[in-house]
């Protein structure tokens, strides 16, 4: 887990052109979107979709549906170790 | 000076000709249908697409070469059924021609090409098609995403009233390409049924295809609609998702009506862009409440047509027009069940309404931009009140070429390196901005973003009283070339959501909006040079209008490691300090005076 975190992190940082921002500055259980946290938007919201499909194999059709699991790096972490296919 | 709607053509799968469409429209016939595979998009889709057989059989009769591309054909088609109803000379230099598209001949970009197809350039496209009818004037591009079609009206309109042309000529189009369904399809934005807007089980927009013309002029006969008002805002929120208040989609209806010289009380009708995703007819539910109009009909359009685009806005506004001409207001058909905020007047069945005056119009679109012009019949049309002179000067300047910035003639910053990506990240941070929002950012929007930043550097100014108009030569094509090269190489399903958004020039106005909370005028046009005194009569009269204090003009273009840009601030010294263009007109009646 604690390795897929990081992992996560580094992929959030270069797809999501967090320039700036290191993996140590992230907090594996704040909030990824709204104020505070990495502050991502609706967008990014998408980007990460892709990144889940892209990379893990993973399908999320309704994005309504990602509102839980990407609430964090380890919620998302959480998400991809129990539905990964690839 | 009033300017009206004086002939129309609506070019769509549903028909060639207005007739053709309004009996389709009267027979509850859609153009949305189930594509089980097409040319322009990867997997099934519901979409308006022409049949290619039909387009071949309208070139025909319109002896249309096959030099001409789809989206050519489509506006000659529209323009010239216009002309053909009307006396109008298009040869003459008084008669102005203006073409609003998002995504013109996107088909043609290609990221493997040494150089671009010059058709994919909007503004040689318009070239072509202005040749093509031995125009005297080039046709002037207006590209503002997804209100492109209501904001050339306006454009119209103010550009005869500034008194640049006698009549205009304004024609909207877009064609669907891999290019646009994958884009849009990266948003999740689709539905797979036909669309509902309004309704509690809408779950997205269905794209279409198709061109509209009319002819402005302060001519009428007894078939003529008056285009009364217009105003453009925005939401200076998000470049994508819609304002959560409506505020200012209600700021432009409000300014429309209040050119217009009339209440919400004389509104018959308001035909909103109700694409029938979520958060868009959630945001419009609440503008037309706070704009007073939530007692009377609703209609979206979209369908019979799906989204047009850059075409809705001219399509949706002649079907307007003769509505009222005709006393029905179709039905927003497969409406059931009420599923917005804000209860509002939405009805799947046409409706027989006797006298009616007047109706609102609006549109919204990627860049937070908002649209709204008010139609009537002209003998029941408002006398309206005179806007306050203004008076123009320009208070400061910006601009930035090679790898310098200056701010008049001054040279606030220089860099030693003269590549882009690094040059305009030291000049960020050389304005101490801490947005990390620039970082997302297309290089188009970096350019326009940090040239804003030197240009407005400390003054204050309230949202409504700032407008913005920005243009360049290569649209948005530099972020185009990436997103082709996505789809091209790893498929549609690849495409990105933050690279597609980029893919509309007027982006770059939107971003600047957000922060610097300018919700005033916003328009992009895309000319092959500067046109400035043109444009300078068109921003006075959208000061004028708009009641504005400050308007951004600036030139911004880029591409691959060319760029420049050039803002100038505009103040008007006649300024009131009355805010806003719908400021005032709650709940008074003094702008009407009968």
């Amino acid at each position: 887990m604690e390795e897929l975190i990081e992992k996560l992190k580094g992929e959030l940082i270069a797809e999501l052109n967090l320039e700036e921002t290191t993996p140590a500055d992230i907090d594996a259980e704040a909030p990824l979107f709204g104020d505070g946290g990495l502050g991502l938007d609706s967008i990014d919201a998408l980007e990460i979709i892709l990144i889940l499909e892209r990379n893990y194999g993973i399908k999320i059709e309704n994005p309504a549906q990602g509102k839980e699991i990407f609430y964090s790096v380890k919620t998302l972490a959480e998400y991809i170790t129990a539905n990964q296919k690839k | 000076m009033k300017i009206y709607i004086n002939a129309d053509s609506i070019v769509t799968p549903l028909g060639f000709g207005t007739q053709e469409n309004l009996a389709a429209l009267c027979s509850y016939r859609s153009a949305l249908s189930w594509h089980e595979s097409s040319d322009v998009a990867s997997g099934p889709m519901m979409m308006a697409e022409f049949n290619d057989h039909a387009i071949r059989l309208e070139s025909k009769i319109l002896n249309l070469e096959s030099q001409y591309t789809k989206f050519e054909r489509l506006v000659i088609m529209a323009v010239n059924d216009v002309l053909n109803q009307t006396h109008t000379d298009i040869a003459d230099p008084s008669v102005g021609f203006i073409i609003s598209t998002t995504k013109g001949n996107s088909v043609l970009i290609d990221h493997t090409a040494e150089s671009q197809d010059g058709r994919v350039s909007l503004w040689k496209t318009s070239d072509r098609i202005g040749r093509y009818f031995g125009a005297a004037n080039r046709p002037i591009i207006v590209s503002n995403a997804c209100i492109s079609g209501v904001s050339a009206l306006i454009v119209g309109k103010r550009l005869i009233e500034a008194g640049v042309y006698g009549s205009v000529i304004v024609a909207g189009c877009d064609v669907l390409t891999h290019f646009i369904t994958s884009g849009f399809k990266s948003f999740k934005s689709l539905s797979t049924k036909r669309c509902v807007p309004f309704d509690g089980r809408r779950d997205g927009l269905n794209l279409g295809e198709g061109a509209g013309a009319v002819l402005l002029s302060p001519n009428y006969d007894e078939n003529s609609i008056l285009l009364a008002g217009g105003c453009i805002s925005n939401d200076a929120n998000h470049i994508s998702g819609p304002s959560r208040t409506g505020y200012e989609l209600n700021l432009a209806i409000r300014g429309a009506m209040s050119e217009a010289g009339v209440q919400p009380a004389d509104i018959s009708f308001t035909d909103t862009h109700g694409t029938a995703t979520v958060y868009n007819d959630e945001m419009e539910s609440k503008a037309v409440t706070l704009a007073g109009l939530q007692n009377l009909p609703v209609q979206s359009l979209k369908p019979y047509f799906g989204h047009t685009l850059g075409a809705s806005g001219i399509i949706e506004t002649i079907v307007c027009a003769h509505e009222l001409r005709m006393g029905t207001i179709f039905g927003t058909m497969g409406f059931e069940k009420p599923g917005t905020p804000m209860p509002i007047k939405v009805s799947a069945e046409h409706q027989r309404v006797k006298k009616m005056h007047h109706c609102v119009k609006t549109a919204s679109g990627f860049g937070g931009c908002n649209a709204a012009i008010v139609l009537s019949v002209p003998q029941y049309a408002k006398t309206q009140s005179e806007p306050a002179p203004v008076k123009l000067r320009s208070i400061r300047t910006a601009s930035v070429f090679g790898s310098q910035i200056k701010v008049g003639k001054r040279i606030v910053f220089s860099s030693k390196s003269s590549e882009f990506g690094v040059f305009i990240r030291e000049a960020f941070k050389k304005l101490g901005d801490d947005n990390m929002k620039f970082y997302k950012m297309d290089n188009l929007c970096k350019l326009g973003y940090v040239t804003a930043g030197y240009l407005l550097n400390g003054l204050q100014f309230a949202p409504e009283e700032m407008g913005i108009v920005l243009m360049n030569s290569y649209g948005s094509l530099d972020t185009d070339l990436d997103h082709e090269k996505i789809i091209s190489e790893q498929g549609d399903a690849m495409a990105s959501p933050a690279v597609f958004v980029y893919t509309l020039p007027n982006v770059v106005i939107g971003e600047i909006c957000i922060r610097y909370q300018i919700k005033g005028e916003n328009t992009f046009f895309v000319n092959e040079g500067h046109e400035t005194e043109r444009t300078m009569k068109y921003i006075e009269k959208a000061m004028e209008k708009t009641n504005l204090h400050y308007c951004i003009f600036g030139w911004c273009d880029l591409i691959g490691d060319k760029y420049r840009a050039a803002f100038s601030l505009i103040e008007n010294t006649e300024y009131n300090g009355n805010i806003g263009a719908g400021a005032g007109t709650e709940g008074s009646d003094t702008s009407n005076s009968k």
